[in-house]
Formats: structure tokens, C-alpha cells, sequence
């Protein structure tokens, strides 16, 4: 079996490497490696351990969007690529994770399955991420969330979305969460469903969902028997408008953890299309004062930093909100030439 | 004569924008709450800018250099309808009305205060 690592990268839009984007020169090393898929998602909301925070709630702030680049391909091709990444960034975050491609081992009891899809990508007339939503709403998924990449690569190939085009084959990302169960009850149907699908599965621990508290995050040690640091991510779907006191809950979570200092950084995602919960998966209308499209909050550090920012979003996502928390064997992060971390595999069963 | 006073409106005009950007940003990442303070206390300086140059009763080409030059580019319609919106579509009903309510009664109020106090000098 060929294993799987996915790469994820995180830091502001406006961040150089030479002369360039530093988003713009890793894709063009994505490309230039044919990585299998990878997808560039540009964030409303993030802090990291600069404790600079960015938002795209006021219009000054928000001309520097966070950005989130995840690339999966085997693992010889993805280790040397961390290194090489974790050095163009001069300020940021890079992780990588072990996952395993759609079909290609048993499936853990809790999972996050990630379907890659075109932007232009069709089923009988509507967008595949629709008929892909419907089809894990169909199953019982605990959510999904549908995101919409503006560059990347799909198959190896460079797929850039342009003002002036139709955009296809631009990647889109699925994020899903179910039972191992569901994810096989789910694949053959999503081959028959989709082209050239390309999935992913990764072992995840449901902590809430609905708000209901299932399990807090598995209490990881420090470091792995060679020594080498553990992490940990926890992920937290909600919907924009879903407040908390008033104010819509992705917010809540980023001050609250932006103030306390418990944790080193969190970027939020907006999505297009989802659902978690029992209601019907959904996405904007044209005509609609709210946004009724899921957003997902992520949070990497060390496993202590994650039990306290837990206790902080259990607090937050009493009545709303899908939680999950996933080991991170490997992260980097960079603070203006303070480096933590490094790119070693950590192991760890549990 | 003309060409100078239309050259100076652009470079004040480009001083506004830099100035709404700056204090736009730092008001905005000293507030805690989601509401955006930063374009409220540009549009009230602005207002209170612009009473005071109409109280002052300036020269036609000082009026066009400082008001529609600096002032014109410095506070921003667009920025407050934009950032409304964006509350609304959080759900965020009541900090969209007050966003609305306040900037223009307050607004008001410093246009009002500004050309009293231009008028008196």
C-alpha cells in the first residue's frame, strides 16, 4: 500500500517569496512537481502566533486575507516537498498528515472523507458538489462543507481560476464528516457519481456535533516515544449566521482564543455549499438577508494548548456546531525566523 | 492656475485614501467588538472635517482642494454600506441598524459641530 501525505499550509495572502506571492511560487512548485491535487482557499478570518488578527468584517482589514493551501500526493513526493515549503515561508504554519486514498484500506470508525472535485464539474445538470452533498446528506454524514479553491492542481496539472474564464476543472474541495461505515457505503457511489474522482480519508474523533459534547479531544502526550512533538487540529463547522450571544459563532471563537492566549493561531474558512446536522444541505440564494453557508474554523498546536482552546469552543458551540479533533504527526511554524517544529513524522497509535 | 488646483486634488485626494486606510486599520484592530468602529470614526472626522471648512468659508479653489480633494477621498460611502451588508449577512440585524442610526446622527451632529466652529473663528 502507498501511503499518503497531505501537505497544508497556512499564511497571509500578502506574503512574499522573492519577488513574488508566496502563495503564487508554491503552486507553481506544485505544478512543476505534477502534485496529484491541491487546492488554494483564501480565509475570512485568522490569527497565528504574530497575534496579528485579520478579518474580513472591515474592508482595511480584509486586504489581507488568510490563506489555506492543502496538496496530497505520496509520501516520498510530499516529505521532500515540506522541507522545501516550510522554508519559503517566512511567516506561518505548515503541517503535514497522513491520509490514505479513497478505497485503499479499512476505514477507521470516525472519518473525514475529502472529495476533489472541477469547478465546472456537472451530474445530471447541477454542480457534482451538490449532487456529492446530497449524496452524504442521503448517507447520514454528520456534515459537509463545500469549498471553493481559486488556484491549484488536479491530476498533476496546473488549474488556475482567471477573472475571464469558465474556470474548469479549477479544483473545489468537500470536506465530510462521518462513520467509517458511511464513507464505504459512500465511494461506490460517488465513482459512479463523479468523473475522475479523487478522495481522500483521514481517521478524525467526533467531539460535538449538534452541540452535543460526544468526547473532548483524546488527550495526546507531548511527543512521540523517539521524541518527536505530537499535534493536534481540532475543526469546527458551523453556519455563518449561527450566533452565540449574539454574535455568529466562528467569530466568537477566534477573539475568544485570539484574547485568552490559549491557542497559537486559527483560520476560518467560508464555504459555498453544506450541511451538518439533519437539515438539507444548502448554499446561498439569490434573494436572502443572512448567508446560509457553512464556515470551518481550524485550530493546530500542541495537544495541551488544544484541551484548553477545547474547553473555550465547547463553551462557544453549545447549541451549534460539528467538532472534530485529528492528530497532526508533523507541523512547522515560523514566526519571522523563529522556527518550531520540523517536518519528522511523528508516531503514535491510539 | 486650473491645472495646478486639479493636480493638487489629486494628490490630496491620494493623501485621503492613505489616511481613511491607515486610521481605518488602527482603529479596527484596537476594537474587540465586531462592529466596524474603524470606517465610523473616519466618516465622523470627516464630517466634522468638512463643517468646519464650509464654516470657514474658504476660497472657491481652497473649498475644492480641501473638500472634495482631501475629504471627498477621505471619508467613504461605499465602505459603510459594504460593511452593513456584511453584517447582515452574519445575522448581525442589530449592529447593522446601529451601524445605519448612528453614523448618521452622529454624522449630522459633527457636520453641525465642525461649521459652528468654523463659522466662530
Amino acid at each position: 500500500m502507498t501511503d499518503y501525505l497531505k501537505l497544508t499550509s497556512y499564511f497571509a495572502e500578502r506574503l512574499r517569496h522573492g519577488e513574488r506571492f508566496l502563495s503564487d511560487s508554491l503552486l507553481d512548485l506544485y505544478g512543476d512537481h505534477a502534485v496529484a491535487t491541491s487546492v488554494v482557499l483564501r480565509g475570512i478570518a485568522s490569527f497565528g502566533p504574530h497575534h496579528e488578527l485579520r478579518s474580513d468584517q472591515s474592508l482595511s482589514l480584509s486586504e489581507d486575507s488568510p490563506i489555506a493551501i492543502a496538496a496530497v500526493d505520496v509520501e516520498d513526493k510530499m516529505a521532500g516537498l515540506a522541507d522545501q515549503v516550510s522554508a519559503m515561508v517566512s511567516r506561518g504554519l505548515v503541517t503535514l498528515e497522513r491520509v490514505q486514498l479513497g478505497g485503499s484500506a479499512p476505514t477507521p470508525d470516525a472519518a473525514k472523507l475529502t472529495v476533489y472535485v472541477g469547478r465546472q464539474d456537472r451530474d445530471d445538470g447541477r454542480p457534482a458538489y451538490r449532487a456529492v452533498c446530497e449524496v452524504l446528506h442521503r448517507l447520514g454524514f454528520a456534515g459537509a462543507s463545500v469549498f471553493l479553491g481559486v488556484d491549484g492542481t488536479a491530476r498533476g496539472e496546473r488549474k488556475r481560476a482567471t477573472f475571464f474564464s469558465r474556470n474548469v476543472g479549477v479544483p473545489v474541495m468537500i470536506i465530510a464528516v462521518g462513520t467509517g461505515r458511511q464513507v464505504a457505503d459512500a465511494l461506490p457511489e460517488l465513482e459512479t457519481l463523479l468523473r475522475q474522482p479523487f478522495f481522500t480519508i483521514e481517521r478524525v474523533q467526533l467531539c460535538k456535533r449538534d452541540g452535543e459534547l460526544l468526547a473532548a479531544p483524546t488527550a495526546l502526550p507531548a511527543a512521540d516515544e523517539q521524541g518527536r512533538p505530537l499535534w493536534q487540529k481540532l475543526m469546527i463547522y458551523t453556519s455563518e449566521a449561527a450566533l452565540h450571544d449574539g454574535v455568529p459563532i466562528h467569530r466568537a471563537i477566534v477573539r475568544r482564543l485570539f484574547d485568552s492566549r490559549s491557542a497559537n493561531g486559527a483560520t476560518v474558512l467560508r464555504g459555498i455549499w453544506g450541511f451538518h446536522g439533519d437539515h438539507e444541505p444548502h448554499g446561498d440564494k439569490w434573494i436572502q438577508l443572512a448567508r446560509r453557508v457553512p464556515v470551518t474554523t481550524v485550530v493546530v498546536d500542541a495537544p495541551d494548548r488544544i484541551a484548553a482552546s477545547f474547553e473555550i469552543i465547547d463553551g462557544l458551540t453549545s447549541e451549534h456546531g460539528l467538532v472534530t479533533s485529528e492528530l497532526v504527526p508533523a507541523l512547522v511554524s515560523v514566526d519571522d525566523g523563529k522556527r518550531v517544529g520540523g517536518t519528522g513524522l511523528a508516531q503514535y497509535g491510539y | 492656475m486650473t491645472v495646478a488646483v486639479w493636480i493638487g486634488v489629486m494628490l490630496l485626494g491620494g493623501v485621503g485614501a492613505v489616511a481613511r486606510f491607515q486610521l481605518d486599520r488602527a482603529v479596527s484592530k484596537r476594537t474587540a467588538r465586531p462592529f466596524p468602529f474603524g470606517t465610523l470614526v473616519v466618516n465622523l472626522s470627516g464630517a466634522l472635517l468638512l463643517g468646519f471648512f464650509a464654516g470657514l468659508a474658504l476660497s472657491p479653489h481652497m473649498a475644492l482642494l480641501a473638500g472634495t480633494g482631501f475629504v471627498g477621498s477621505y471619508t467613504t460611502f461605499s465602505t459603510w454600506m459594504l460593511e452593513t451588508q456584511r453584517l447582515g449577512e452574519e445575522r448581525q440585524v442589530v449592529a447593522a441598524f446601529a451601524n445605519i442610526a448612528v453614523s448618521v446622527v452622529l454624522g449630522l451632529a459633527a457636520a453641525w459641530l465642525g461649521q459652528s466652529i468654523g463659522a466662530a473663528l
